[in-house]
């Protein structure tokens, strides 16, 4: 083994870490981005390195992602989420050639080809909808852990259709909803299926090839996942853990440039 | 909002003609106000609507609404007009430009003198406002009779200028002059309400002479902007942004032509010296569609900080070489302006008729990327500008359809490399074209590394 490399991707929720060796994941790490990037991607440094018991001796390259990427000063080359993405979802599934990041500020639609190379991407516009963010909205609105939402989506029989794929507008409906008496999962189903859409809107805009996968912190969420197989009428393909696959990326970039 | 306007710096420009293009464009905005004030008729105007030449005849000074818009957005001073508008009862997906227009007009109208701090001095009431039934923009019909509930005294003049819709199956030849004749039908129209508001006839030999020097114009741009075809190239569409002025706001005057003139020769000397847009020119990129954010341009230099130069560009590119248009054997300068105005937009009809499953604008993109060496499409789509922006992801899915894929190299599973394709790399912005409240920096840049990346690992695995 030449050595290790690590990906961080900064993100603008949570900031993760990979710790990749010989084309393996040695070890991985989620942390709250918080507000001082520099601080939080030395934590997560530090971490990896603890939980996989090496040294910074042993780390031979690191490529930072995310919109906070600057701001991991130690890194020795930077890369776009959209990149990094794009190779952590190839990795994980080769026969993937539709990835759609749901992030928590952008959801992204990727077109990758069957050697792993990007041909087409697109990103959710400036507002929060069609992103995570939204989830994260009517998990306060309902009270709920965002990690609850899934689950108790799963559980409705008579989902209520919103007219919105706006995070603000789609708080006001639900409020209203919640007012009508609306059970929570139908509501929950609800906005799981217009967030669906959204992201199917966005991905027919770059041509859907099968396979199809859901990769970032929103492809976490049960009901969402569901919404999109029943939207795209198609399998989709979600790794075990979504929100590592721009760190992942990071990684194999990292470790890419350090074998070339 | 006055400390971000006052921040925000101006762009560089790549060459000395396009920096001077801003004061340019000052002096012809104070020159309405003067003409107004001397009592010289103005007329609201929008630009590729063919009358340029025949305004410029009969003396009428044009006022360019969707170029003052522009400037608003340029200086990040549109948004009080926008909200203006939208407290007026117009939504603010409405065409932005025509937000601006119309939220300028009618604060100008309620006070009775210019708004505060007017950008470069602020829009003249005009004497008359010529609007444009052309398909190509809807705003174009209604924009005016918006702005004429603010100025009801203010006559509204419509033209319908249609451009024939591309079909691969039918031949023009055989509705040309059916086309032609009603476009000469609609000039003389508008030529009889100009006469009725300045009581003045058109003097057709001088209007001869102002179609002659728009036609001169026409081949000395063409023959100007294809010397950007050079490599590296000498300038860029962020430049192109400027040196539309001249092109879309003073046709049929000598000072455009001698504009061309000098900044023909800049370029041909910068080409002489090779000297480019950048020192290191790394990647050569279509501006394939769509208006540009007024307030970003310097999106422009960001992607010239990553090697990456647009040496050609469709949008604002309203012109073709006079010698490829056909043009009969007449000497009435109406009739001259009829038959340009249909040459320039059946151009490509013939040449997508040739390549099965084409359109005149995907050929347009090809014909550029083959000329200019292009490595990447780079188009913008602005959510307030739908009919010139609908339409562009067709444009590249379909591009991707028809056109010769890039042969690359890359590793396959066994470690040896393979040959494979790749589509021309292609990056959609997405934001408004004066609505600032759409753009993100970040964001924008986000995407513009992506796209680079991704011309770089095209770049590397090319096979050559």
């Amino acid at each position: 083994m030449a050595g290790c490399v690590i990906g961080i991707d900064i993100g603008s929720a949570s900031s993760k870490g990979v710790v990749f060796c010989d084309q393996k994941i040695l070890g991985s790490y989620v942390i709250p981005s918080g507000g001082n990037y520099k601080l939080t991607a030395d934590k997560v440094r530090e971490e990896l390195l603890s939980r996989t018991g090496l040294s910074l001796r042993d780390i031979v390259y690191t490529v930072a992602t995310g919109y906070s990427a600057k701001a991991v000063t130690f890194a020795d080359d930077l890369r776009t989420d959209i990149s990094c993405h794009s190779k952590g979802a190839f990795y994980c599934f080769p026969s993937a050639r539709t990835v759609v990041d749901v992030g928590d500020l952008h959801s992204k639609v990727f077109r990758i080809d069957d050697k792993g190379g990007q041909l087409k991407f697109l990103l959710s516009g400036k507002c929060a909808g069609g992103s995570a963010r939204v989830l994260k909205v009517i998990a306060r609105v309902l009270q709920l852990k965002v990690e609850e939402l899934g689950a108790l989506s799963l559980k409705s029989r008579k989902r209520v259709d919103f007219n919105t794929g706006c995070a603000v507008f789609a708080e006001s409906e639900a409020v209203g909803r919640i007012a009508e008496g609306v059970a929570k999962e139908d509501l929950l189903a609800g906005i799981h299926r217009a967030l669906a859409a959204q992201l199917y809107s966005l991905a027919e805009r770059v041509g859907i090839k099968e396979d199809f996968a859901l990769v970032g912190g929103g492809a976490r969420d049960a009901g969402l996942i569901k919404a999109m197989e029943e939207i795209t009428n198609l399998d989709i393909f979600v790794p075990a853990e979504p929100h590592l696959t721009a760190a992942l990326g990071a990684a194999i970039i990292a470790e890419e440039i350090s074998n070339a | 909002m006055a400390e971000e306007k006052k921040k925000h710096k101006k762009r560089r420009t790549a060459t000395e003609a396009a920096a001077s293009i801003g004061p340019m464009v000052k002096e012809f905005i104070s020159g309405t106000l003067r003409a107004k004030e001397e009592g010289r008729k103005v007329a609201f105007t929008f630009i590729v609507c063919l009358y340029d030449e025949i305004l410029r005849a009969m003396d009428i000074l044009p006022v360019w609404t969707e170029n003052f818009a522009g400037i608003c957005g340029a200086k990040r001073d549109a948004e009080r007009f926008l909200e203006r508008s939208e407290s007026l009862g117009l939504s603010r997906s409405l065409c932005t430009y025509a937000l601006c227009g119309i939220g300028f007009d009618q604060w100008r109208e309620e006070l009775g003198e210019m708004p505060p701090d007017a950008p470069w001095g602020g829009q003249v009431r005009p004497d008359m406002m010529l609007s444009s039934g052309q398909i190509l923009c809807d705003p174009r019909n209604k924009w005016y009779q918006a702005s004429q509930l603010y100025m009801p005294d203010v006559p509204v003049y419509n033209i319908d200028l249609p451009y024939p819709l591309y079909e691969d199956d039918v031949e023009f030849t055989d509705v040309r002059d059916y086309y032609v004749k009603h476009i000469i039908e609609e000039l003389r129209g508008l030529v009889a309400f100009l006469e009725k508001q300045t009581g003045t006839k058109m003097d057709y030999d001088r209007l001869s002479e102002t179609v002659d020097l728009g036609e001169r114009t026409w081949n000395l741009i063409w023959e100007t902007y294809d010397l950007r075809r050079a490599v590296p190239t000498p300038m860029g569409t962020g430049d192109a942004m400027n040196t539309m002025v001249p092109m879309c706001f003073m046709m049929g005057t000598q000072e455009a032509y001698d504009f061309f003139l000098g900044l023909n020769k800049e370029l041909k000397e910068k080409v002489a010296r090779k000297e480019g847009v950048v020192e290191d020119e790394k990647y050569r990129l279509l501006w394939g569609g769509g208006l540009p954010s007024w307030f970003a341009l310097s999106d422009f230099n960001y992607f010239n900080s990553k090697g990456a130069v647009f040496p050609a560009e469709t949008t604002y590119r309203m012109i073709e070489s006079m010698y490829q248009i056909y043009m009969p054997d007449t000497n009435d300068p109406i009739e001259r302006l009829a038959w340009r105005w249909f040459g320039y937009w059946v151009f490509w009809h013939n040449k997508a008729r040739k390549r099965p499953g084409s359109h005149p604008d995907v050929e347009w993109l090809i014909q550029y990327i083959e000329d200019y060496k292009i490595d990447g499409i780079v188009m913008h789509e602005a959510f307030s500008c739908r009919t010139w922006h609908l339409g562009l992801i067709w444009q590249l899915n379909q591009l991707a359809k028809i056109y010769k894929p890039i042969p690359v190299l890359v590793l396959g599973k066994d470690g040896k490399k393979e040959k494979t394709n790749r589509e021309l790399p292609s990056l959609v912005l997405e934001s408004d074209i004066i609505d600032i409240t759409t753009y993100s920096e970040v964001d924008t840049r986000n995407r513009i590394d992506a796209f680079i990346e991704t011309l770089e690992s095209v770049a590397k695995s090319k096979v050559h």
